[in-house]
């Protein structure tokens, strides 16, 4: 297994990204290529000097001290997306690849991810990208993204509200900002704003709380007024003649959306790329053991052994603890969801409302996507309410009066793994080799990429890294909770 | 940019009378489209209209701005979306024109005709399926502007951010038997439902009854005729049309949405079945091959609407392929309205389109036998889609018939879900009557109406599996999405329907598929080589058809509550205050002098929010003992009692006083806020854990107003109205409950308690004397300085006495030691909610506590929420409640703070949210004001 060079690739990938834009097919090289290379290249680079060093199916790119090896054939070279690409596809029908191949399932891998969402998704790919561990498998009953990552409404934020919270997501919302690139996978992130709204002092004080802490923490948020939330948003009544008149508001200028498919395909064609093997329509049975060390997993499509099982399963996380008797506090939720028709745009940042369990943002598309706070009792159905949706619409309206024209397309809901303090489960469990993933609840998704960079990091060296530490599961023993309800019961 | 060919039409395309039309020629009505005048009949869709016009293009497409016309002159015609006045994304082709509606078509810049966008078409190649995600990667600065340019496609009308609401209106129904879809299947079912005593609400999208047999022969339009005379004379049948079923909930709870209705904009009508018959009829399917979408190609159906409903001449020469009877008919129509029939394509035998030719609008058609046709009109009848979304909301499961080529579903797929007509199988009009009216009279037996009826067999008849022809054309005309970019996505993997609809979008856009779905499952079929029955499909989600906004909102229904008082509060111009549900005075003016008021003389408040429930029974004790964590067993009569519950997991969930006003009675007080969920609360106890205990729940927030009288003066100030209670201090000490009469007001409730921290008298009086209690009590005070004192005022003072407020100075993790509650807290209490965790919790240390701080700097109040901070700038803690204390002149807080700092003494850091930091003092108690409680005892 290739040591971890986390810190020193990453250095390396930003010199590449902002050097190299044409070069992506990373990798990391177990030992040097033999010989001499058979070209050598010097690219002056501010502030220093790159150099593309060139042998038989691998090359080397080296800027100052940071060096990068990328592979140039191979069946793991993956395609490489561009508009120049995307023309010469135009231009000569030449088809295009498959985002991830179709393998047979082999019977041993070193780990095996349960749930092919971008929790899996990202902690597979991190753990090929950033640790050389590639003989991993991410199986899922359905297909890539079919659980909540492919039914949440892409919200992407840090504005919570402990410490730990706030450090966190913001680790992710900063791979967000570079994840386009990082998978050349373009994920649509619009860093669009977000705007929590309060409509009575309570809430208004935990404003004041959120925008404190998220400054200490270097996260850029505060508390507006009024006007300035008419500025940025026209369509809301701020008049103070409303049944809910609007304070203030939480104004966070980094949060945004993103699009939810596009992150789960990048990640697992990135992931795919680097030699992961994604299954769908496999289904995890049985976890077997000896003693308390994980040995392997039953499939519908057969017996796989591996001494470790990542927990990616968010609604069904408990089913899956269950088959390995670990005992958590999560219990799953449904969450709804609505999308409205489309039209044009007039809605540019992400608005929130607490007291009216509501929150809107608009998609490139045109479309109002809708949410709430989740369904109040634990339900394993995806069907979704009437009640829901005029609960809805009426607090919409109450926001925003003058659109009660447009109508109602889809509805929809996901499963929650709720915990009882709105934070997620990261980390091991008494059995070892289990190690979970959970507790997305309703906020989850933003957090792909720093869960699956640290839970990586976790597989591969045995240690559970600082900035998930306090997101354990002894936490619940040991009262150590990290209470977030206040920032993510309603907007997710 | 070439404009688009106007169509040669004859100077009118409008038919003679024909005998099932719709429009009322006698009735000539005027609207405008895109400006220009146009004229209408009564019952005239927009799109209806204008075809007889001679316009053929109502819209341009979403990517490739496309011009399109009618394609199925239904709800769901993808093309046919438009502006209607402030409306968006009306269903043109379904809408019937009003007299005066300014129409306009959508997604064009600048106008219909010359739409420049639709140079997309030029490199429609490079904008593939998912083409967005593949390019605008980099560099990255330039996605912002990238995002803006895609933003301007997005397809849809406008909305404004002043347009009037509308009135929307909600209905309840409870009735047997639901029938969704009035077509002769659906018109059966509700008789034979009725015919059982059922009671049945019909429902029908279209402005008519009658499905298919509207735009029929005159055979059909015969039987039409005795259904509808046969529906006339039934009893126990209400027919809403222009409404659809749009969801079908657990336990048959159905919601219909009403679209027109006299005096409402629209209405949700929320009906509660006993059975639902799901008879929505087929949906025909649109054909796929080059040019499938230029305006003039259209289905059989729509044809025979336009024809015979409208008449209007869809085309003057047409080309028709037809793989079934009905396209057949279809072409026989157009040849008896007057429309050349040039060539008739059977598919049966193998004869297809393979590309239909145009600039604008069909001019030709390529055939498969090689021969080019001239046209205007190319009318397709290629086969069925099953609508089976309602079903599908009820769990249930579609199957795949091969030989019939559709989904189909059997007659009773689900308990209390039945199904007819298309959906289930093929027949004669007659044979349709034969089997709705039997499955009605069974949906009404599962009802409770009747015995049932023997169901007649009903099944699919075969037909040929047409998706595409040998061209790619559009699979999803409102994605522009066509059958190469399913080719294309199924070969870069995204091969399962699922994956492939989310990538390419197909399905996804106004019609969720009811047009688009099959073919779509056909096309990927063949790129991936599986049976549609081997891919399965998309879930048919809500709802089935769009719903407005306002129609879910309906009426605004955000009640408000105001005290009895509240005119007394408005006279005086008192500040309102949202507090949840209520409207609170906060204060008159001046808080501060409140505050010394209420300090120096007398001060009323109106306290009528404070949840009251009254509790009844011997157990009272007990269920007391059980939800709060100190002591109940030896309260006396006549003695009140501070109680602090928790939740399970210790977390402090409300406080208030409790009183025991006679043997087995019981007054208890929750925070104003607290009430509703303290009740759920108490009542949630009583029937799970409690359910043996002897107690009666009654809340009585709002049957008492409450004033509280505070201050030194306040016992003189009741001595002068209160009557049969001796308000001596040996009497009617602190924390004592009496009942009375005040000002001959009788069964007035009174406890001596004090948030505020002065004497203080709670008066609960019968709500309807609320107000004349409250001016009594300041006449009778004026000599004593009396007046009154709101929300701010309180707040102040329970401050300056180190009350806390629960969710203010706790929050979702504060147990209740850490709330400065141990001298509360009885854990040699057998048992009481969240014990084990409190126990836990005295166990160890490192909890934050609650601490009172004052800054050193007299000047500055830190804003609550400020945080405080440790050495090395970690957080500590952070300031709950904040204020200048007017007592005191000095600012004082609340905070929770890290216990290893939480010593009296210790100097902590605020940082304010404006950046400074200022020093503050760990105070030695909670109370900066009479910390010994002498006033409160006085
Ligand atoms: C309506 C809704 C709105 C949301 N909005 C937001 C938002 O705006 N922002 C945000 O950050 N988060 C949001 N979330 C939460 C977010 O979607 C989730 O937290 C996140 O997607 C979880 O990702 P995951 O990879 O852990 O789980 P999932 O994406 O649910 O993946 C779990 C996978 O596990 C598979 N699986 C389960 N059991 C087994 C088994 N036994 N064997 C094999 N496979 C199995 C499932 O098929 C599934 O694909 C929302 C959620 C919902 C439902």
């Amino acid at each position: 297994m290739a040591e971890p060079a986390a810190t020193f690739l990453a250095e390396a990938v930003h010199h590449q990204w902002t050097a190299f834009p044409e070069l992506s097919n990373l990798c990391y090289v177990h030992g040097r290529p033999a010989g001499s290379p058979a070209a050598t290249v010097t690219v002056p680079v501010r502030p220093e000097r790159a150099e593309l060093r060139v042998w038989e199916g691998i090359e080397m790119v080296k800027v100052g001290r940071a060096q990068v090896w990328r592979r140039t054939s191979g069946a793991a070279a993956p395609h490489r997306y561009s508009a120049a690409s995307l023309v010469r596809h135009g231009l000569t029908h030449e088809p295009w690849p498959r985002v991830w191949r179709q393998v047979p399932l082999r019977p041993a891998y070193d780990a095996v991810i349960v749930g092919a969402g971008i929790h899996g998704l990202a902690t597979a790919y991190h753990l090929a990208k950033d640790h050389g561990i590639t003989k991993v498998a991410v199986v899922d009953r359905g297909y890539v993204g079919g659980g909540n990552s492919g039914r949440n409404t892409a919200i992407v934020r840090s504005n919570y509200l402990t410490p730990e919270g706030v450090r966190f997501y913001d680790r992710s919302v900063k791979l967000y900002e570079a994840l386009s690139a990082e998978l050349n996978f373009n994920v649509m992130f619009e860093q669009r704003g977000h705007l929590t709204l309060a409509h009575n002092d309570s809430s208004l004080r935990t404003m004041v709380w959120r925008a404190e802490v998220n400054k200490l923490v270097g996260v850029d948020s505060s508390v507006i007024g009024p006007e300035e939330i008419k500025r940025l948003v026209p369509y809301l009544d701020t008049s103070t003649e409303t049944r809910y008149p609007i304070l203030g508001a939480l104004y966070h200028p980094p949060g945004g959306t993103i699009r939810h498919d596009a992150v789960n395909w990048g990640y697992a064609r990135a992931a795919d790329a680097l030699g992961v093997e994604i299954h769908q329509g496999v289904e995890v049975l049985a976890i077997s053991t000896t003693g308390d060390r994980v040995r392997g997993v039953v499939t519908s499509a057969g017996e796989i052994a591996t001494p470790i099982v990542v927990n990616c399963t968010a609604g069904h996380a408990s089913l899956l603890c269950d088959m390995v008797g670990v005992s958590t506090p999560v219990v799953t939720h449904p969450l709804q969801a609505a999308v409205t028709e489309p039209v044009k745009a007039f809605l540019s940042a992400v608005v929130v409302s607490g007291s009216l369990h509501v929150y809107v943002s608009q998609t490139d598309r045109g479309e109002l996507v809708f949410g709430a706070s989740t369904d109040p009792y634990a339900s394993y159905s995806t069907r979704g309410s009437l009640e829901f949706t005029e609960e809805l619409a009426s607090h919409v309206l109450a926001l925003m009066p003058g659109i009660s024209k447009i109508r109602l397309l889809r509805q929809w809901a996901g499963l929650c793994d709720m915990t009882p303090d709105f934070s997620p489960i990261m980390g091991i469990t008494p059995v070892e080799g289990f190690l979970l993933d959970v507790g997305w609840g309703t906020y989850g998704f933003k957090a792909g990429p720093a869960s699956g960079e640290a839970m990586a990091t976790l597989v591969a060296t045995g240690k559970t890294p600082e900035l998930i530490a306090a997101f354990d599961l002894a936490r619940f023993a040991e009262g150590r909770l990290v209470g977030e309800k206040g920032a993510a019961s309603v907007g997710h | 940019m070439r404009p688009v060919a106007r169509r040669a039409t004859p100077t009118s395309g409008r038919l003679g009378p024909r005998p099932g039309e719709v429009i009322d020629r006698a009735r000539p009505l005027r609207f405008t489209f895109d400006g220009r005048p146009y004229l209408a009949y009564e019952g005239d869709t927009i799109v209806s209209a204008l075809l007889a016009a001679g316009e053929s293009v109502f819209s341009r497409s979403f990517k490739y701005h496309r011009p399109r016309g009618v394609l199925s002159a239904t709800f769901f015609d993808p093309n046919c979306t438009v502006q209607v006045g402030e409306e968006p994304n009306v269903r043109g082709a379904h809408r019937r024109v009003r007299n005066g509606d300014v129409v306009s078509a959508q997604n064009v810049w600048p106008s219909l005709r010359y739409d420049v966008k639709a140079a997309n078409q030029a490199v429609g190649r490079f904008l593939s399926a998912g083409f967005y995600y593949k390019t605008f990667i980099k560099p990255e600065p330039l996605w912002p502007a990238y995002q803006q340019v895609l933003k301007r496609f997005a397809a849809g009308g406008v909305v404004g951010a002043d347009d009037p609401h509308g009135y929307y209106d909600h209905r309840y129904a409870h009735v047997d038997v639901v029938v969704a879809g009035g077509g002769p299947a659906g018109i059966a079912a509700a008789l034979g439902a009725a015919e059982a005593g059922a009671a049945v609400l019909l429902v029908e999208e279209e402005p008519h009854l009658g499905g298919h047999l509207r735009y029929g022969g005159p055979e059909a339009l015969r039987l039409l005729g005795e259904l509808r005379q046969e529906l006339a004379d039934a009893k126990g049948i209400e027919v809403l049309t222009d409404s659809v079923a749009t969801g079908r909930y657990d336990g048959n709870w159905i919601a219909v949405h009403q679209r027109s209705v006299p005096g409402a904009t629209e209405r949700l009508v929320k009906v509660r079945a006993g059975a639902l018959v799901v008879a929505a009829g087929l949906i025909e399917r649109p054909y796929v091959f080059a040019g499938n979408d230029l305006p003039g190609v259209m289905l059989s159906t729509a044809a025979a609407r336009l024809v015979n409903l409208y008449a209007v001449r869809p085309g003057t020469r047409a080309v028709v392929l037809s793989a079934n009877a009905e396209g057949d008919a279809v072409a026989a129509l157009l040849a008896a309205a007057g429309v050349e029939v040039a060539a008739t394509l059977d598919a049966r035998r193998a004869e297809t389109v393979v590309a239909a030719r145009g600039h604008g609008h069909l001019s030709s058609v390529e055939t498969s036998q090689g021969r080019v046709v001239e046209a205007d009109l190319l009318v397709t009848a290629t086969g069925w889609t099953a609508p089976t979304s309602l079903l599908n909301m009820a769990g249930v499961r579609p199957t795949y018939d091969e030989a019939a080529a559709r989904f189909v579903v059997g007659a009773e797929p689900s308990p209390g879900v039945f199904a007819t007509g298309g959906l289930v199988g093929d027949a004669s009009p007659e044979g349709l009557v034969a089997h709705g009216r039997a499955v009605g009279a069974r949906a009404a037996a599962a009802a409770g109406c009747g015995k049932g009826a023997v169901l007649p067999e009903l099944s699919p008849g075969p037909h040929p599996a047409l998706f595409r022809s040998t061209t790619h054309g559009f699979v999803d005309y409102s994605e522009d999405v066509s059958s190469k970019d399913v080719f294309q996505a199924a070969a870069e993997g995204y091969d399962s329907p699922e994956l492939a609809k989310r990538y390419t979008t197909a399905t996804m856009g106004p019609s969720q598929g009811k047009l688009e779905l099959v073919n779509f499952l056909g096309v990927l079929a063949e790129a991936t080589g599986r049976s549609i029955g081997e891919l399965g499909t998309t879930t048919w989600r809500p709802p089935y058809a769009p719903v407005s906004l306002g129609a879910l909102a309906g009426r605004p229904h955000e009640p408000v509550r105001y005290s009895p008082i509240q005119p007394y509060h408005e006279a005086m111009g008192a500040k309102p205050l949202v507090a949840a549900q209520w409207i609170r005075p906060d204060h008159y003016g001046d808080p501060d002098a409140e505050v010394r008021r209420v300090r120096e003389a007398v001060g009323l408040i109106d306290v009528t929010p404070l949840g009251k429930l009254l509790l009844v029974g011997k157990d009272t004790p007990a269920l007391l003992n059980q939800l709060y964590v100190n002591k109940w067993s030896a309260l006396r009569v006549g003695a009140v009692r501070y109680g602090v519950m928790c939740a399970e997991d210790g977390v402090v969930f409300d406080d208030g006083v409790c009183g025991r006003l006679g043997e087995d009675r019981y007054l208890m007080s929750t925070t104003s806020s607290g009430a509703g969920a303290v009740w759920e609360w108490v009542e949630r106890w009583l029937q799970t854990a409690g359910r043996h205990l002897d107690v009666y729940v009654t809340p009585l927030t709002t049957a008492y107003a409450s004033i509280n009288v505070a201050g030194p003066a306040s016992r003189t100030l009741l001595s002068r109205l209160v009557e049969g209670v001796d308000l001596a201090p040996e009497a009617f000490p602190y924390m004592a409950v009496r009942e009375g009469s005040v000002a001959g007001v009788e069964r007035c409730v009174l406890w001596r308690i004090g948030f505020t921290g002065e004497l203080s008298y709670e008066l609960h009086v019968p709500a309807g004397y609320g107000l004349f209690v409250w001016e009594s009590l300041l006449d009778a005070g004026s000599d004593l300085g009396v007046g009154p004192f709101g929300i701010e005022a309180q707040r102040i003072m329970r401050l300056e006495k180190g009350h806390l407020i629960v969710g203010q100075d706790t929050d979702g993790l504060t147990q209740a030691l850490g709330a400065g509650l141990d001298w509360l807290v009885k854990l040699d209490k057998a048992d009481f909610v969240g014990k084990p965790e409190l126990v836990w919790q005295a166990n160890r240390e490192d909890y934050d506590r609650l601490v009172a701080l004052v800054p050193t700097d007299e000047r500055t109040v830190p804003p609550e929420a400020s945080q405080l901070l440790g050495i090395d700038g970690d957080i500590v803690g952070r300031i709950t409640s904040s204020r200048h204390s007017p007592t005191l002149r000095h600012p004082i807080c609340l905070a929770r703070l890290a216990h290893h700092l939480a010593t009296p003494g210790t100097v902590v850091r605020i940082h304010l949210p404006d950046g400074r930091d200022v020093p503050a003092r760990v105070a030695e108690t909670l109370a900066a004001y009479d910390s010994e409680g002498v006033k409160l005892r006085a």
